[in-house]
Order: structure tokens, then C-alpha cells, then sequence
């Protein structure tokens, strides 16, 4: 290239767009993205909640809204199953899990962030191949453990598995490892030990990641269908998502009383989601699941 | 207070030495600046000092007691971070109070150390922010009072005013200076800038591929750089480094086409490569021949107070600080004198500085003037 075209305007040559007209019209294509997404998300959660309401005759009407309202599908629901008891359970077994997956999580995470050890590495991706295991691997095993133990219906069955999961330490191995060195060594000078280091200093600034993998958690939790359907004998030391599926018999489907329960199961999860919107937004924006 | 002394002390990982064996000896309330390029295992050696990293072979003693095996935070030092290092979730306050926390001091007398520190540190204003609401230099400002507070024997500072801006870092230089003076404590301070490094230092320990190359006061380093490598990184404008060989009766050549010019002798045997080395603001530019090297100007760097010239030399780049002129230069022959007393010689296999015998050299250069000219 000649020095004569390297001092040609260019830049004239092509028609110049403003930066404001184009990313306005960016931002509108997004907008209408988003809203068709959300509708497209929202909608089987809308049709739930208008199913519940509908009478047992109108159950099948196809309007967007339902023409008559009752709330007898509610009535049947908390009639036909211990659906306080069982939301009970649902929580105990999702909270419980939560915390143990969280604590026996950010445990490991840290020594294998902090230390080197033999084959620490080859514990790790150990740790990491348990994750790409299915539970219907495990389940048999699992089951006939909890068996022997005489534990078989009862919620304290259900958490035992989950006490400790890969997700939780590989997640917070990787947060902990791009957590600057230099704090870590700054409290180490300052006289903190690694269990100071790892309570006072790691986790505070690491709970937008607790956060969002606690919440990831809950809500696998609190969906949870199949290892409580293999251990529960009663309605009693049972979960909500066992007690939907009562309505779902060989002799036909009970749409009504299911969609209330339903929405009575989803109600807990939604009410946590409203109360700590903001926080669940940051967090997960903050520790990059999306 | 106390005393440093490392004694023979290397470093390896996985087998692949970064320190070869340093020796060191830092008096009582000694302002040392350990100072080199990237990678010659200046930072490595400060947090083997700090007991960040684990020592190979050797020994380091602080106060007379070898710390070896102890605990960094029972070394009795503090250490100040390049990129601050304070904790994010803490306040300005619980940031410098923290040390004292963990060593159990009283609530009462840990908020008036504090309170003492901030004050030092222009800090009492910004005592309940958090760090992410502070500048650059406030946040440096509170790592330094998070090392004050603990009244180390020594402060560690790992280039800590490398994340600043020009002008802070000149302050914060002054401010570092002024801080050694008020608490008089060893300290031992890290740096790749040589300003940094001549300005700070009561001693000054130049580090090149994990080894010392020389230690000694500023100017001694300056005026009589050790190695050929201490001479190019100390200065700048850096000095002047020209190959060179000794000729007959020691005299000394340049290697260049057709040798222009003998400038002094050694005692080197005739044929030894050696380097020629002068400070920029030594040589002497004139732009009326007859006297000196000729030269062309390639380029004239404005600095505002004086002026940088980049000459050509017989195929060698030469620069050359002028006081500030409108004069312009830039493709003009000129004619550089090298005054014999200020020519520095290294062997050019080592690198080790040789002593010249300046005076005759003199004579040998009008000499070879005449014979060039």
C-alpha cells in the first residue's frame, strides 16, 4: 500500500450511520424478542392458574379467560390430599438440601482452590464425572442403601443423597479460583487461618454465586419428582410433587384439582422469587449463570 | 524494628531455578528498593521474605531470628499489594482494623490505632466507605494503613503505586517517603521503575535474572554501575552503550567502519570485545565540525525542560540530552564528544564493569580525532 492511500479519507467514502439510530433500532428488535420469549414462557403458567379456576363443565374451554370462575378445584385438592403437610415436607427437603449442598459445597471448593494435594486433580474430575452420572444409575443402589438403614418413607431419606453435589463444588471451585489471590494473601499477613480466610473473606464476597447456586438448587429440589416417588409410602412423609400426581390416575385425569394443586406448589417458589427479585437478578447477573 | 539479612537464599519451581542465590543484608530502619525487570524474581524474593512463597534453599532473618518455617503473620511484617488487596466487603474502618481483630487487640484500642492511622493517611473522611468508593490512590492509602496500624518490624512493598496514574504516583511517592521518615521502620520496597527505585532508596538492590547485580546508595549505583545491565536500566534517558574492542597497547575502539575514534585503555589483552558506555547528558553535541564523533540526528524528543537527541554513530544509536532551543536538529550532522571522565567500560563477555585508564585514553582520542578529521 502506497503512502498516498493510506492518507485517502476513507472514511468519506461510506455513508456514516449515528450511533443512536442504530442501537434504537437494536434495542426495539430486543424488546419485541424479549416480550414474545416472555409470553411464550408465562403463558403454560397463565393457562394453570385459569385452568384451576374453572369449573369441572368449562374445564375444556379454549377462551383465553374463563368465562365463570369458582374455586371448588382448590377445595377438592386440599380435600383429596395432605397438601399443607406435604408442602411442609417439600420445603424442609428443599431447604435442608439447599444448606447441606451449599456448606459441604463451599468446603471442598476451597481446598481444592487453596491447596495442592496428591491427585487432587484426579479427585476433581471424579468429583466432575458424579455430575454426568444419571440418578438412574444410582437410584437402585441409593434405594437399597436407605433400605438398610430403615429409612424408607421419611423425609430424612429424601435429603440424605443430597447432601453434597458436584454442581455446588465445581461452581464454587471456579468462583473461589478467580477470587483474587492477593486478598487471600493480604488476610493470610494479617494473621487470618484458612478457616477465617475461607468465612470471613471468600464467602462475603463470593454470595452472589452462593445466592444464585442456592437458588438453582431450591428449585431442583423442590422439583424433585422421582426419588420421592421410589421412597414414599404415605400421603404423609410424601412431597407436593407426589401429591400432584395423585390426580393422575388409570382412570382418567382430575385436570381441575391438579392444576389448583398446582399452583398451591408453585405458589411457595413464586412468593420467594417476588420477595427477593431484585437479589436474584444481581446475583446470577453478578456470578455469570445465565 | 529489625534488621534483614538473606543469606545464600534460591528459589525454584518444579525444579527450574528463578533465584540463584541471593545475598542480602538490610540495616535497621533502611529504606531498601529492590528494582528490575520483569521476571528477575524481585517480587518472588519480597514474598519469600513476606513467607508468601516457600524458600528453596538459604536463609532469611528478621531481627537476628530465622524465619524459614514461621507463619507470614508472625514475621512481624506488613505488606502493601500491588493491586491494593483490601477486602471488598469491608469498610474503610474494619479494612485497617482487621489485623488487630485477628490479634485479639480491644475494641477501645483498636478504634484509636485506627483513628491514628486514618488520620496519618489523609483517611478520617472516608473511614466508613467501602473500597470500591474510593480513588486509586485513597484505596493505596488504606492498604498502607492497613500495614501501619500492625507496627511491623519491616513493611513489604510490592510495586504498589504501579496501578497509578502518573501524577499519584508522584505523590504517593512523596507521601511513602514521608511515612518512612514519621514511623522510620525497615522497609523494602519493589519496583521495574527506576525513578521510583532512585528516589525511595537508601539502599538499592538491582536484580537481572534472578540475581543481584549490585547494591548500593542511588547515586553510587548511577555513577558507577557494577554490569552493563545496571548501567542501561539505571536512567533514562539510559546510558549509552557502544561495542568495543581493545586495540594495540590497550587502546579501546568502537566497532564501527574504519574504528573513528580510540578512546581510552585497558588492561585487557588486545582483540577483547568490551562496551563503551556514557550517560546521554555527558556527551557533548556540537554542531560545528571538528571535534568529536560525527554524527547524524535521527530524532529530537521535546521533554518541555530539555530535549532528547537519537544520533546515528557510525551505524550505532547514540542519545544525547540538550537544554530546551528551538534550534532544529533532525538531519543534521553533528559532531559528539565523549569526555573521558565520564566513560564507563564493561567487559562485554561478563558484563562486569573494568577500570580504564581514562587519562591516557584522552590523549589517544585527540589523537584519532586528528587522524578521523
Amino acid at each position: 500500500m502506497t503512502t498516498e492511500a493510506l492518507r485517502a479519507p476513507r472514511i468519506a467514502t461510506r455513508p456514516l450511520r449515528r450511533i443512536s439510530e442504530k442501537s434504537g433500532l437494536d434495542t426495539a428488535a430486543g424488546h419485541v424478542l424479549m416480550v414474545l420469549l416472555s409470553i411464550f414462557c408465562l403463558f403454560p403458567v397463565y393457562w394453570m392458574l385459569a385452568s384451576s379456576l374453572r369449573p369441572a363443565n368449562a374445564m375444556f374451554e379454549t377462551s383465553l379467560v374463563p368465562t365463570s370462575m369458582s374455586l371448588d378445584n382448590y377445595t377438592q385438592a386440599i380435600d383429596a390430599i395432605p397438601i399443607a403437610r406435604m408442602l411442609i415436607n417439600t420445603l424442609v427437603f428443599s431447604v435442608l438440601s439447599t444448606v447441606f449442598q451449599l456448606l459441604t459445597g463451599i468446603i471442598a471448593a476451597f481446598a481444592f482452590a487453596r491447596w495442592k494435594f496428591r491427585f487432587d486433580k484426579l479427585v476433581y474430575t471424579a468429583i466432575a464425572l458424579t455430575w454426568l452420572v444419571p440418578f438412574q444409575v444410582v437410584m437402585i443402589p441409593n434405594y437399597l442403601l436407605i433400605a438398610q438403614m430403615g429409612l424408607l418413607d421419611s423425609v430424612a431419606a429424601l435429603i440424605l443423597p443430597n447432601l453434597a453435589a458436584a454442581l455446588a463444588i465445581l461452581l464454587l471451585a471456579q468462583a473461589m479460583r478467580g477470587f483474587p489471590r492477593e486478598v487471600i494473601e493480604a488476610a493470610r499477613m494479617d494473621g487470618a487461618r484458612n478457616w477465617r480466610i475461607l468465612w470471613e473473606v471468600l464467602v462475603p464476597n463470593l454470595r452472589g454465586t452462593i445466592a444464585s447456586l442456592a437458588i438453582l438448587i431450591f428449585i431442583s429440589s423442590w422439583n424433585e419428582y422421582f426419588w420421592p416417588l421410589l421412597l414414599s409410602r404415605t400421603a404423609e412423609n410424601s412431597v407436593i410433587q407426589i401429591g400432584i400426581q395423585m390426580f393422575m390416575t388409570a382412570e382418567g385425569n382430575q385436570w381441575g384439582p391438579l392444576m389448583a394443586a398446582s399452583t398451591l406448589a408453585s405458589l411457595p417458589v413464586l412468593l420467594i422469587y417476588i420477595v427477593l427479585q431484585r437479589q436474584v437478578v444481581q446475583s446470577f447477573m453478578k456470578s455469570g449463570i445465565r | 524494628m529489625a534488621d534483614l539479612k538473606i543469606s545464600n537464599v534460591k528459589k525454584a519451581y518444579d525444579g527450574k531455578p528463578v533465584l540463584h542465590g541471593v545475598d542480602l543484608s538490610i540495616p535497621d530502619s533502611h529504606f531498601a528498593v529492590i528494582v528490575g525487570p520483569s521476571g528477575c524474581g524481585k517480587s518472588t524474593l519480597l514474598r519469600m521474605i513476606a513467607g508468601l512463597e516457600d524458600i528453596t534453599s538459604g536463609e532469611i532473618a528478621i531481627g537476628g531470628v530465622v524465619m524459614n518455617d514461621i507463619e507470614p503473620s508472625d514475621r512481624g511484617c506488613a505488606m502493601v499489594f500491588q493491586n491494593y488487596a483490601l477486602y471488598p466487603h469491608m469498610s474503610v474502618r474494619q479494612n485497617i482494623a482487621y489485623p488487630l481483630r485477628l490479634a485479639g487487640v480491644p475494641v477501645a484500642e483498636r478504634n484509636v490505632r485506627v483513628e491514628q492511622a486514618a488520620k496519618i493517611l489523609n483517611l478520617t473522611d472516608y473511614l466508613d466507605r467501602r473500597p470500591a468508593q474510593l480513588s486509586g490512590g485513597q484505596r493505596q492509602r488504606v492498604a498502607m494503613g492497613r500495614a501501619i496500624v500492625r507496627e511491623p518490624d519491616v513493611f513489604l512493598f510490592d510495586e504498589p503505586l504501579s496501578n497509578l496514574d502518573a501524577l499519584l504516583r508522584v505523590q504517593m511517592r512523596i507521601e511513602i517517603k514521608k511515612l518512612h521518615k514519621r514511623l522510620n521502620a525497615t522497609s523494602i520496597f519493589v519496583t521495574h521503575d527506576q525513578v521510583e527505585a532512585m528516589t525511595l532508596a537508601d539502599t538499592l538492590i538491582v536484580m537481572n535474572g534472578g540475581r543481584v547485580e549490585q547494591i548500593g546508595s542511588p547515586t553510587e549505583i548511577y555513577r558507577e554501575p557494577a554490569s552493563a545491565f545496571v548501567a542501561g536500566f539505571m536512567g533514562a534517558p539510559a546510558m549509552n552503550l557502544l561495542p568495543a574492542t581493545v586495540g594495540a597497547d590497550g587502546q579501546i575502539l568502537l566497532d564501527a567502519p574504519g574504528n573513528p575514534q580510540g578512546l581510552a585503555r585497558c588492561a585487557l589483552p588486545e582483540g577483547s570485545p568490551v562496551t563503551l558506555g556514557i550517560r546521554p547528558e555527558n556527551v557533548v553535541l556540537a554542531e560545528t565540525s571538528g571535534a568529536g564523533l560525527p554524527a547524524t540526528v535521527d530524532l529530537v524528543e521535546e521533554l518541555g525542560g530539555s530535549r532528547v537527541a537519537y544520533c546515528n554513530v557510525a551505524g550505532h544509536e547514540m542519545s544525547v540530552v540538550l537544554p530546551a532551543s528551538d534550534d532544529p536538529l533532525e538531519g543534521k550532522p553533528v559532531w559528539l564528544t565523549l569526555p573521558n571522565q565520564d566513560l564507563h567500560l564493561f567487559d562485554r563477555i561478563s558484563g562486569r564493569r573494568l577500570e580504564a585508564d581514562m587519562t591516557t585514553g584522552d590523549k589517544l582520542a585527540k589523537r584519532e580525532v586528528e587522524t578521523v578529521a
